[in-house]
């Protein structure tokens, strides 16, 4: 029975990236860690805590499928028994399990910290899952820029575009949905339709995102 | 099963300053074929549109009986690819890479990986940002040469090597011929590697195929004869020549098709044939490339 290639190559990305994930999560958990020291820290932490997600969804689409185009060992990776739709599934699989396992780890450690450790206020809770979809979407848009755009200028421009819009979007929603800011602060955690409507539509989009990438992928005339 | 391991026939490609126009080729299993070109010939366009990674517009691509690029899954297993251009995992050792290899196929040959460790000076503990080029070269072709591929398609595999590493390269690239029924497609600009190896070889330039023939059948054909002309008379080309430069007295003509009563024919027409020379593969290269380009150009 021949071997089934595509697996292959996702555990040879894990191979190679899992200490920047180890890294990353870790500094994501040391960041969350502050909470507890109360204050100003509150503050610091949670804004760490954003940061390292954010670090991490532009870091592991551009070291896993930039680099592989730009270090010149995309040619030796489609010289084994891969088409190009196969190669950017593969790299889609690896690269989102990659950013979910820090994502997941540091979503549990979130809620461990709010729920188990009381760090911040339950009400907290929706606001933060809709956060916590931000760099979900901006890690999509950057991933299917890089697999599909084949080149760093298309990578960067992504990466530019969605680390600029967070603060935006942010803005919009707690402008336009007021509902949120007035119980995120709460002692219970409040699931208005408001927050589901969000939470879909984010859910939509990084569907579209992901759907669209494997469309473009394999219409691909020319792969190198 | 068909009994070329290779066969492109009207494959087109079109880019913005570039055309590969109409490519022809055939490569018989258990023969070694050169691709000759200069820089922008087309010869990594032609070898990418074989191996799946650049779709031809128009035109059909067979490997090892697998129509291309739709059946480059099963194609691909049993060919060995190694360009110029590819690169291993920097910061991954030789043994990383060995061990990914083998996890993919099972034809890789864990003994043979062993002897040409040893015959390439290579180390399977060394990372390869540690290596020097020609030793990445080696390392890279270690990769595909140990998965006894039944195709081995080799895009300037020698580039920038020095003259023993280059050397060494050449010898195991034969020695893997012993095998019945292995095939090579070697693309190169340097025709001194590929007169070495090849059975038998392609001319490329700008897009096109300009000759494929048999090594031998080359050198035979290819010859340059040295004339002197009676005073005041303009030698013409005959039949089977296709240029003549003439100073003076003095002309070479340079014949494609020479037949062993050429030089009778240029000695009735009163010349004195002085020389008839054979033809080394560069020579015969930039005659065909500088004949083509005429006739573009006319």
């Amino acid at each position: 029975m021949k071997t089934n290639v595509m697996l292959e190559l996702v555990w040879k990305d894990w191979r190679l990236q899992r200490r920047m994930i180890t890294l990353l999560t870790l500094a994501g958990a040391a960041a969350l860690a502050m909470l507890l020291i109360g204050g100003q820290a509150i503050i610091i932490g949670t804004v760490f805590f954003f940061v390292a997600m954010i670090f991490c969804a532009c870091l592991v689409p551009m070291q896993n499928i930039v680099n592989e185009r730009k270090k010149q060992t995309l040619a030796f990776m489609m010289s084994l028994p891969v088409s190009a739709a196969q190669y950017g599934a593969a790299k889609l699989v690896s690269t989102a399990g990659m950013f979910l396992f820090s994502w997941v780890a540091l979503l549990g450690a979130a809620l461990y910290m709010i729920l188990a450790r009381h760090a911040l206020p339950h009400g907290a809770i929706p606001m933060g899952m809709i956060l916590m979809g931000f760099p979900l979407i901006g890690f999509c848009l950057v991933t299917g820029t890089a697999l599909v755009g084949d080149s760093e200028g298309w990578a960067t421009a992504a990466l530019a575009i969605t680390n600029s819009s967070y603060w935006l979007v942010w803005y919009l929603i707690v402008r336009h949905v007021p509902s949120l800011t007035k119980t995120w602060g709460g002692p219970v955690a409040v699931w208005t339709p408001a927050v589901f409507k969000i939470l879909s539509v984010e859910f939509a989009i990084i569907l579209f995102i992901l759907g669209l990438t494997m469309f473009l992928q394999s219409r691909k005339k020319n792969f190198l | 099963m068909t009994d070329y391991a290779v066969e492109l026939e009207g494959v087109c490609k079109s880019y913005r300053f570039f055309e590969l126009q109409n490519i022809a080729l055939r490569l018989e299993r258990g023969t070694i074929m050169g691709l000759i070109g200069p820089n922008g010939a087309g010869k990594s366009t032609t070898i990418r549109i074989l191996m799946g990674l650049v779709h031809q517009d128009r035109g059909e691509v067979n490997v090892l009986g697998h129509r291309m690029p739709e059946e480059q899954i099963q194609a691909k297993w049993d060919v060995g690819f190694a360009s110029d251009d590819m690169r291993l995992y920097d910061s991954m050792t030789l043994g990383w890479h060995i061990q990914f290899m083998k996890s993919i196929y099972e034809s890789w040959d864990d003994r043979y990986a062993q002897v040409l460790l040893k015959r390439f000076g290579l180390r399977a503990e060394q990372t390869i940002k540690g290596l020097s080029h020609g030793q990445r070269v080696k390392a890279t072709l270690l990769l595909v040469l140990a998965r006894r591929p039944k195709l081995l398609v080799l895009d300037e595999p020698t580039t920038g090597l020095d003259p023993v590493a280059r050397h060494e390269i050449l010898r195991e690239l034969t020695a893997v011929m012993v095998e019945d029924g292995r095939s090579i497609l070697f693309s190169s600009h340097n025709t001194q590697d590929v007169e070495q190896i090849s059975d038998k070889i392609t001319f490329i330039d700008r897009g096109r195929i300009l000759d494929s023939m048999d090594k031998e059948a080359y050198l035979d054909r290819w010859r340059r004869l040295r004339l002197e002309a009676p005073d005041g008379v303009a030698l013409r080309a005959l039949p089977g020549v296709i240029g003549i430069q003439q100073t003076g007295r003095l002309a070479v003509a340079i014949a494609n098709a020479f037949e062993p009563h050429l030089p009778n024919a240029y000695e009735s027409t009163g010349a004195r044939v002085r020389a008839v020379e054979n033809m080394t593969l560069e020579e015969i290269f930039i005659a065909n490339v500088e004949r083509s380009r005429e006739e573009v150009n006319a």
